[in-house]
């Protein structure tokens, strides 16, 4: 892949400069998501799955890893409504 | 690229991005700039999971005091790791639209 040189990037107009700025909004927030859900998956995988024989989640491990991430959203909720009422 | 492939990368967002591809043609520019930021974004996202996968089935296949390798179990763990990635972002992306149908964020 080549690289863009500073001087490239000092070309670009306002239009693209607004349109890159756009795109870094939009996979921001995608990137926030992607990362939350690799924590979600190594906190909730370490409680859920127990020892591995098959390559294939149990109906009771994936019931859990549901439960796991619901639980720890409900649990954030709290505490941020916790603190908020502590002010 | 093998492991930005596993992401997407290489394909960024423009065909998916309504609101930036419906105007006037990009900027050949603007494009590289998308595409390499798209890139880089794939390969941290790649990276993560390789790291936390290597990490959880080092924890669940291997034992003190590490003298035998496991393979087959490494290689069950992935795909079991793989599949709880899928089931959680699942459940995580179906309660973020719920909460945002409820007006609640």
């Amino acid at each position: 892949m080549s690289s863009l040189s500073t001087s490239d990037l000092a070309s670009l107009d306002d239009t693209s400069k607004k349109e890159i700025a756009t795109f870094l909004e939009g996979e921001n927030s995608k990137q926030k998501v992607q990362m939350s859900i690799h924590q979600f998956t190594n906190t909730c995988f370490k409680k859920c799955v127990g020892s591995v024989n098959n390559p294939d989640l149990s109906s009771q491990e994936e019931q859990c890893l549901a439960n796991c991430v619901n639980r720890f959203l409900d649990t954030n909720i709290r505490i941020v409504n916790g603190l908020q009422n502590t002010r | 690229m093998g492991l930005s492939s596993i992401f997407g990368g290489g394909a960024p967002s423009q065909q998916k991005d309504t609101t930036t591809s419906a105007k006037a043609a990009s900027n050949p520019i603007a494009i590289e700039l998308k595409n390499q930021i798209a890139q880089e974004l794939a390969v941290a996202n790649a990276t993560e999971l390789v790291n936390k996968i290597s990490e959880n089935c080092f924890e669940k296949c291997l034992t003190f005091p590490y003298t035998s390798r496991n393979d087959p179990c490494i290689d069950q763990c992935l795909a079991k790791y793989m599949r709880s990635w899928n089931v959680i972002s699942k459940a995580y992306i179906s309660r973020i639209q719920n909460a945002s149908a409820s007006g609640e964020i």
